[in-house]
């Protein structure tokens, strides 16, 4: 008998389970709480999927600290791990465990942790571990895919990614967007990838991430360039050599380490290599903006013009 | 007398960038840059080379004094030992 398939079968129960496409791969969500599976739901509605999910996560919610005590113990919390297939934090917030043969992961998490209406909610969190453990179940480590801090703006058919630390400008940036100037992907995390082999064209999708532009559709579109963000009193851009570049980006991917994920340092290396091709045939630019958002506009289509010149050379 | 041993740590990743070598931690959130020389020791870093195999293959390499060489291998390795990316089994005496 086939163990994936027979966990496949297993991860297809529906009591309140949200099975969302995320990229090229199905993760199923099983909650814990009528409510927020009904939340999420909607939240999620434009990444609802019927097809048999890669993973399933099972989440178990607990209440043992308060609100405030919640937010003081998320920011000291540190992963560890006892086996290559579990996780715990320091804090004793959230715990899970993984078994890639029945393609099952667990999470003990306080409550807060995935109700979105907190402001603590890790729920990006456990959407990037669903994705990255469906991502080594379905292509065994070789499928170039990451999860990406940037906000992403379609325009003119092209994905242009604003990248940065916590605080850089990603969702100054997507609110500055109106209709004239592009769409907004998401303004915290898309997803990276190449999903054809034979291509070289490097993918930007949207994924199941909430921020603050609701998702009202998936987007897939060609990478553009990428723009590390720094919010300034001028408005101006720079091309970033290939080390700064490599260096910079590599800051800003969701490492499966960051979410909890054991056996790491294989999937490393394989975002690594992908982040390495990427500024080997993307643009990568420094841009720095201040509060005005036609001097950014303008700054952009600056971007667009230097990435559309080099691609012809 | 235990012999002199300098290896690349093992929770570690590294990409060379043009003449650089980014080495990540597999945390994914240490990273670190080496310049053209300490990339040129990180990479003899084997388990196999020691200090003074390092120096001799960086003056065949680069115009150096073997003085001069011998205390740039020194600084880099006790630099990169304290950033956790590689061991050596001895003590680094001054100079």
């Amino acid at each position: 008998m086939n163990p994936l398939a027979e966990g496949a079968k297993e991860g297809s129960s529906d009591v309140n389970a949200v099975r969302l496409q995320i990229g090229e791969v199905c993760c199923a969500f099983k909650f814990f709480d009528d409510k927020i599976y009904h939340s999420l739901r909607d939240l999620y509605s434009v990444f609802l999927t019927d097809d048999t999910p890669d993973v399933t996560m099972e989440l178990e919610g607990f209440e043992r600290l308060s609100a405030g005590n919640l937010g003081k113990a998320v920011r000291r919390t540190v992963y560890t791990h006892k086996t290559k297939n579990d996780f715990q934090t320091s804090s004793n917030i959230m715990s899970g465990e993984y078994d890639l043969t029945t393609r099952f992961i667990k999470i003990n998490a306080e409550k807060r942790l995935a109700d979105p209406e907190s402001k603590v909610n890790h729920l990006n969190r456990m959407v990037s571990l669903a994705y990255y453990m469906a991502c080594r179940i379905k292509y065994f480590e070789s499928y170039p895919a990451m999860m990406m801090h940037a906000a992403g703006i379609l325009r003119n058919g092209r994905a242009l990614l604003f990248t940065g630390p916590s605080g850089a400008g990603k969702t100054t940036l997507a609110g500055f967007c109106g209709e004239r100037d592009g769409e907004v992907i998401n303004d915290e995390i898309v997803l990276v990838s190449r999903p054809d082999a034979a291509s070289k064209e490097v993918t930007v999708r949207s994924a199941p991430i909430l921020g603050a532009f609701p998702c009202r559709r998936i987007v897939t579109a060609p990478l553009h360039s990428i723009s590390l963000l720094k919010q300034s009193k001028k408005t101006s851009v720079r091309r970033l050599d290939k080390t700064e570049a490599y260096l910079r980006l590599m800051r800003q991917i969701i490492t499966p380490t960051c979410i909890g994920h054991g056996r790491k340092r294989e999937i490393l290396a394989l975002i690594a290599d992908f982040s390495m091709e990427i500024i080997s045939s993307i643009p990568v630019f420094e841009l720095e903006f201040s509060l005005n958002r036609e001097a950014l506009w303008r700054a952009v289509g600056e971007i667009e013009g230097m990435a559309d010149k080099e691609a012809k050379q | 007398m235990t012999p002199e041993s300098i290896t690349k740590a093992e929770d570690i990743i590294s990409r060379r960038v043009g003449d650089d070598v980014v080495v990540i931690k597999d945390d994914g959130q240490s990273l670190y840059v080496l310049n053209k020389t300490a990339a040129f020791i990180w990479d003899m870093c084997d388990g196999v080379s020691g200090i003074e195999d390092i120096v001799q293959k960086l003056c065949e390499r680069f115009e150096v004094t073997p003085e001069e060489a011998r205390e740039d291998v020194k600084k880099i390795i006790k630099v990169l030992t304290k950033m956790g990316v590689i061991k050596y089994n001895k003590e680094l005496s001054k100079g």
